[in-house]
């Protein structure tokens, strides 16, 4: 009797479909999927934000996001997600939920949402020109600068943005997708870029 | 061979003449230049007549140069891509346009519906209502139709649109409406503060009536002025101009709404590019520069070809350089109408006569008229003699009664000025009269919002610019922008002095809405027939309800309500105004969402599997789900499904179920919050158990339910229906965040993070021992019905494994993070093949929950309780939860409740159908008998007939009756019997063993 | 519209879902039918400045407490429900 192999497969694995798309040219849009990462929703027990923070102190060496905002910590990346709770991303393996689970105990309920998402990178000169057709906040560099983030929706789909570090002089923003929404958002983000030019590929780097 | 353009100026005019362009109109061929409109075009090749008129099918022209423009309509491109009611006066004109006039048959020179002409007076306002009343059923048969064909506008694509539209968002400091003399100061000053300014423009070229008029600024002509203003604004990164971009309405909280033509003035969009896109743009503040509309005098014969607005004539002649008339004539009732003299003298052109309604005229007009050669009449146009071919001979009434001719081939005409007041009035506002100007100007504005220059009644470039300036400045202020605003761009004020004419009384229709056809006697018979509220007027003459919303009409058409009820023009008042300010496609609305994006999709975790397998999908909700799989052979979806049954109960099949909602109830409270919002107990239920759970709305109804499983002290896994899985978890969040604060609880949607898949039958231990890690104990006392724990797969996999059944069968759910759910489908299908695993849709998933008698959506359908659903026993009596007093209510617990019951036709062979109504036998039909309905059926494989669920009054008292199904919508009729809705396996021992 | 919520600062009204009046509050539990019938169907009709329920949907899914004039749309306040973050009694 054969072992089973158990394939991961990325929600985009079907529709992403690596190299150029729409207008020729030099690309105003770079699309990166990022697989295999580990992400762990963290939030605070009745009274015990406090503790939670410390607990995420302690463990990645940063103040837990307590606003909209991603922070970067050696190795994972901590999401505001809404009051009292954040977003743990990782690269695959790092902070599994059951490595962060005794962090928390007492302090803060974790929900693995690993498999939950897709994690798409979105950069170029026209990021913020192709993102302004899906989301409805502003993502003006003076506004929403390097490391705000929001919960908040695109295509009446629920996400999380946050823009990370610049990328080759240009603003990079990241987007959590909801995994089953995955391919339907791809399409309309193709639609959206198209006029742009888009590079598109993956990668398992940040 | 294009024609010539011999109206066109030989220098002059905002055109490139190196750009020669060849359009088509009617079938004939022309040529114009880049910078042209359609419509200056026209001029330039001497087209006066340019369509028919909507119920008289009278000859029009063009009327004005702008988004007003009433008559010029066409219909532009051809195909998919046409466009009906494209106003000629913004279409831009591209090489290899092509337009065609509307409501003309067969041909625009010979138009057999001009007869109806003859028929005037049944065409008079409110004419559908007099004329068509009776028989009511030739309405739509013969009256619809025939008034159809006779009137309307231009004809719509038949087909779908190829084109794409798309929808953004931005964001500003400063948005601001119109880009002459007062928002190009206004951008000015508020990008020089600093601030983040939006400048919609809706021409292809900002400047509004600069590029016509001229003027000087700051010492420079005005077209200097306008492109070093323009330097400056494109040197500030935070300033965008937006051009063929119209502002069209403002929203609460400072949205506002513009459409722009990203590629109209093209024949095509370009690859991957969108035809038009909508902006929703978040503003702090706006302002509103959007000008004036020149307005007409209604007097009869006012619609005849060549008969134009003055400061559309000037346009075309200076902007466009092209000549509407060879010897113009003018009627003005102020200083400001004089300018067309003016520039059709500067032009070369001659000036037949100035027709002024004022007593006296500026000295500089005299000595004007004198130098070119013209008299001044002192007067008003009482008629025109011309036709299609356009004007001929004007009539003019002298001040003291005498009469005048004169013979000209164009009339310019001003009226005086309207402030553009739609922007400012859309939030129910009232614009306030000002008799220094005889017109409307805004009265307040939307919170946020300020008028400058001409859309505030300011029609000096003087003033225009102060105000734009001043407003630009204060806007970026009250934004916190504070940078240094520099100098205020200076102009002079030009004289202004009109007196207010509207009407001038003669013979012949006198126009008011030329769009609608609606004539000054038009507004005269509403007013003696008690139509008098401007509102009423405005619908029962259809005065402004036209695609130009009235933008010439409207303040003629209540000027003349006032003249003829005796009261002012403030007294009459305005209608509502509403966005949008000019027409916005619906394509436009939709921008990306149509077709197969109409909306979202979610897909599962083993769709592209199921893809692969051939399955049919359904669309659930936002979800495709694989609703059966067929194969080569099976003639149809039934003989599919039943295959699929038949293999569950006789073996093994699987079903991907990833679509039920899960929710992660996390902490030390979970369990007593759980207590609260089901109507059963879960703090009782172990660690590693699985329990069926109801919940109720607050009225006692029910509201969903699902299977929730303990997989630690502090820690619950609940399941919802796919159908309610969103709305669930803002319940519950509800009652989390408002109604039990005090609870330490925490909800998380895990719905996305697990595939899930039902595997159910016989041999589904047999199945889950090839896959499952041999150190698991899958035995009925190692894993007991409604079991829940974590098992090992083989190959190293983590899995939860729930031990539930949904067809009756021995059947387990099993879990695994989403990205191995086709692995798990694949997987399944290996494990599975010994034992002859068939992969099963949501068909043989309902035909098994309907044999099992198992409620699903139709019988949780908002109007039933638990106990209807005979679930009334799990209803603790030892605890709060919601919806527990209301469904006490009498009326909740009567007993002639309709109940879930059984139903099977008494002929075998019959099908039953859902929605059949239940009649008992002997009794007529109708709702006085009406005990219920069928809510679920299905063809039952195990009983070989079609069997169903229905809601039946007493129904569980009445199990073994004989009624009659009757089905008004099929009519079909026929007898069933009433029976135990467990039709399968009713003491559950397969489930179990 | 656009409301300001607590947490993630102002959005538009496309991601919130309206419930409506925040004033009833659900009787305890033995308060009896004529209470909790007054709670479950019983609402103003308020032209005016009222206190609605609102919930975050499209982003932090916290519910709110938004003070609106439903006549002009105006909103004066938004608060979070009690229970909206881990409620940091003693934290």
């Amino acid at each position: 009797m054969a072992d089973f192999s158990w394939d991961v497969r990325s929600p985009l694995d079907r529709a992403l479909v690596a190299g150029p798309y729409g207008a020729q040219g030099e690309a105003g849009v770079t699309l990166t999927e990022i697989r295999n990462f580990d992400l762990v929703q963290v939030m605070a027990r009745r009274g015990k934000a406090g503790e939670m923070a410390k607990a995420a102190k302690t463990r990645f060496g940063v103040a837990a996001p307590d606003k909209p905002e991603a922070v970067g910590a050696a190795d994972a990346t901590l999401i505001w997600s809404g009051p009292d709770q954040f977003l743990v991303l990782s690269k695959g393996g790092k902070h599994t939920i059951e490595a962060l689970g005794p962090i928390f105990a007492g302090s803060a309920s974790l929900s693995d949402q690993s498999h939950a998402r897709a994690l798409i990178s979105v950069s170029g000169e026209k990021a913020r020109a192709m993102l302004a057709k899906l989301s409805s906040i502003d993502l003006h560099p003076d506004v929403f600068g390097v490391g705000a983030a929001a919960a908040t929706s695109m295509d009446h789909t629920s996400v999380t943005l946050w823009r990370g570090a610049d990328r080759g002089g240009q603003a990079a923003f990241n987007l959590l997708v909801f995994a089953t929404f995955a391919e339907s958002l791809w399409h309309t983000i193709l639609d959206s870029a198209a006029e742009y030019g888009v590079t598109i590929g993956h990668s398992e780097e940040f | 061979m294009a024609a010539d353009q011999a109206n066109r100026l030989a220098s002059g005019g905002l055109i490139d003449r190196s750009a020669s362009l060849n359009f088509r109109f009617d079938g004939k061929s022309f040529s114009g230049f880049k910078g042209d409109t359609l419509a200056s075009a026209l001029v330039a090749n001497g087209v006066k007549l340019v369509g028919r008129s909507f119920k008289y099918h009278r000859p029009r022209g063009i009327l004005t140069a702008g988004s007003e423009e009433p008559n010029a309509l066409v219909e532009l491109r051809s195909g998919a891509r046409r466009e009906p009611n494209t106003k000629a006066t913004t279409a831009e004109l591209y090489d290899g346009l092509e337009a065609a006039s509307q409501n003309r048959w067969p041909s625009l020179n010979f138009d057999v519906m001009a007869v109806n002409q003859l028929f005037a007076p049944i065409f008079v306002a409110g004419f559908y209502y007099k004329t068509f009343m009776w028989p009511a059923k030739f309405w739509e048969a013969i009256y619809e139709p025939a008034i159809r064909r006779a009137a309307g506008l231009g004809r719509a694509a038949q087909v779908s649109d190829p084109d794409h539209y798309d929808k953004a968002w931005a964001h500003c400091d400063v948005v601001i409406a119109g880009s002459g003399p007062a928002g190009l100061a206004a951008a000015l000053a508020a990008g020089r503060s600093g601030a983040r300014v939006i400048l919609c423009e809706e021409d292809f070229v900002p400047g509004g009536r600069l590029l016509a008029d001229g003027g000087t600024i700051d010492g420079l002509p005005a077209s200097e002025w306008v492109a070093r203003t323009l330097a400056e604004l494109a040197a500030m990164p935070d300033v965008r101009i937006m051009t063929r971009t119209t502002l069209f309405g403002v929203y609460d909280g400072g949205t506002y709404g513009a459409i722009e033509r990203v590629n109209d003035h093209l024949p095509m969009p370009p690859e991957h590019q969108v035809r038009q896109r909508l902006w929703r743009i978040v503003a702090k503040r706006c302002v509103v520069a959007a000008g004036a509309i020149e307005r007409p005098i209604v007097f009869a014969g006012n619609d005849t070809p060549g008969v134009m607005m003055a400061s559309a004539m000037r346009s075309y002649i200076s902007r466009y350089a092209a000549t509407p008339a060879k010897r113009i004539a003018l009627f003005t009732n102020n200083e400001d109408g004089w300018r067309t003299a003016e520039t059709a003298i500067a032009a070369g052109l001659q000036v037949a006569a100035v027709i002024d309604a004022r007593p006296d005229v500026s000295p500089a007009h005299r000595s004007l008229a004198s130098k070119g050669g013209f008299p001044v009449l002192h007067g008003s146009v009482v008629g025109v003699n011309g036709g299609k071919n356009g004007v001929r001979k004007i009539s003019v009434s002298l001040t003291g009664g005498a009469r005048a001719e004169v013979e000209a081939d164009g009339l310019a005409v001003s009226g005086g000025w309207n402030p553009a007041v739609g922007l400012t009035s859309y939030h129910r506002g009232r614009p306030k009269w000002r008799d220094d100007i005889a017109a409307f100007v805004p009265d307040g504005a939307p919170p946020g919002m300020v008028a400058a220059g001409a859309a505030n009644g300011a029609f000096g470039l003087g003033a225009c610019l102060r105000e734009g300036f001043e407003a630009g400045a204060a806007a970026a202020r009250d934004a916190g922008r504070s940078g240094n605003v520099g100098s205020m761009p200076v102009a002079d004020d030009e004289a202004f002095s009109l007196t207010p004419l509207w009407h001038v009384a003669g013979k012949g229709k006198a126009f008011v809405d030329q769009q609608h056809d609606v004539t000054a006697s038009d507004v005269e018979l509403a007013q003696r027939e008690g139509f008098e509220s401007v509102e009423h007027l405005k619908r029962y003459t259809t005065l402004g309800m036209a695609t130009d919303q009235g933008k010439t009409s409207n303040v003629a058409g209540l000027a003349i309500m006032a003249a003829v009820s005796g009261k002012s023009i403030p007294e009459t008042g305005t209608t509502i105004y509403r966005p949008p300010y000019v027409p916005v496609a619906i394509g436009a609305f939709a921008g990306h969402h149509r077709d197969e994006n109409f909306h979202a999709t979610r897909l599962t975790p083993s769709h592209h599997w199921a893809a692969e397998q051939g399955a049919v999908f359904v669309d659930t909700g936002l979800w495709k789900r694989a609703q059966w799989y067929p194969r080569p052979g099976e003639k149809d979806w039934l003989e599919s499904v039943t295959r699929e049954v038949n293999a569950v109960r006789s073996g093994v099949g699987f079903c991907d179920v990833s679509t039920l909602g899960k929710i992660d109830v996390h902490g030390p409270d979970a369990g007593a919050f759980l207590d609260r919002v089901y109507i059963n107990a879960f703090s009782s239920l172990p660690v590693g158990k699985a329990r069926y759970g109801l919940m109720l709305r607050e009225d006692g109804i029910v509201y969903d339910d699902g299977t929730t499983s303990r997989l630690a002290e502090d820690h619950y896994f609940l399941t919802t229906t796919t159908a309610k899985a969103g709305l669930v978890m803002q319940h519950l969040e509800f009652c989390r965040q408002v109604l039990f604060p005090e609870l330490d609880v925490q909800l998380t949607s895990v719905s996305d993070q697990w595939a899930q898949f039902s595997i159910a039958g016989p041999k589904t231990r047999d199945l889950l021992r090839e896959i499952v890690d041999p150190a698991e104990d899958l035995s009925n006392e190692g894993f007991p019905f409604m079991g829940a724990r974590e098992v090992a797969l083989r190959g190293g996999l983590k899995a939860r494994l729930f031990r539930i059944s949904f067809s009756g069968e021995m059947a387990f759910e099993i879990s695994v993070p989403a990205r191995y759910g086709e692995a798990m489908a694949r997987n399944l299908m290996i494990a599975g093949k010994p034992f002859g695993v068939t992969p099963y849709g949501t068909e043989a998933l309902g035909v098994m929950r309907v044999e099992k008698g198992h409620v699903a959506g139709p019988e949780l359908n908002g109007t039933t309780t638990a106990g209807d659903l005979g679930l009334g026993k799990m209803m603790s009596t030892k605890k709060d939860f919601i919806g527990r007093v209301m469904a006490g209510r009498e009326a909740l617990v009567a007993p002639d409740r309709q109940v879930v019951v059984g139903i099977k036709p008494v002929d075998k062979a019959r099908r039953l159908r859902s929605g059949a109504h239940i009649i008992p036998k002997g009794e007529t039909p109708g709702p006085d008998n009406d005990r219920g309905y069928v809510t679920s059926v299905c063809f039952s494989p195990v009983l070989d007939q079609w069997i169903g669920l229905g809601l039946v009054e007493r129904g569980r008292e009445r199990i073994g009756e004989i009624v009659h199904a009757h089905d008004p919508l099929r009519g079909e009729d026929y007898d069933v019997e009433l029976c135990n809705p467990v039709f399968y396996d009713p003491d559950g021992g397969r489930q179990r063993g | 519209m656009r409301i300001t919520c607590p947490f993630c600062g102002e959005r538009e009204l496309g991601e919130f879902t309206y419930l409506g009046d925040a004033k009833p509050q659900r009787p305890v539990a033995d308060a009896g039918e004529e209470a909790v019938y007054d709670y479950v169907y019983l609402r103003d009709n308020v032209a005016g400045v009222m206190s609605e329920h609102w919930y975050h949907s499209g982003g932090c899914r916290a519910w709110l407490k938004v003070t609106r004039n439903t006549l002009t749309h105006e909103i004066s306040a938004v608060e979070p429900a009690a229970g909206a973050g881990a409620a940091k009694v003693g934290a």
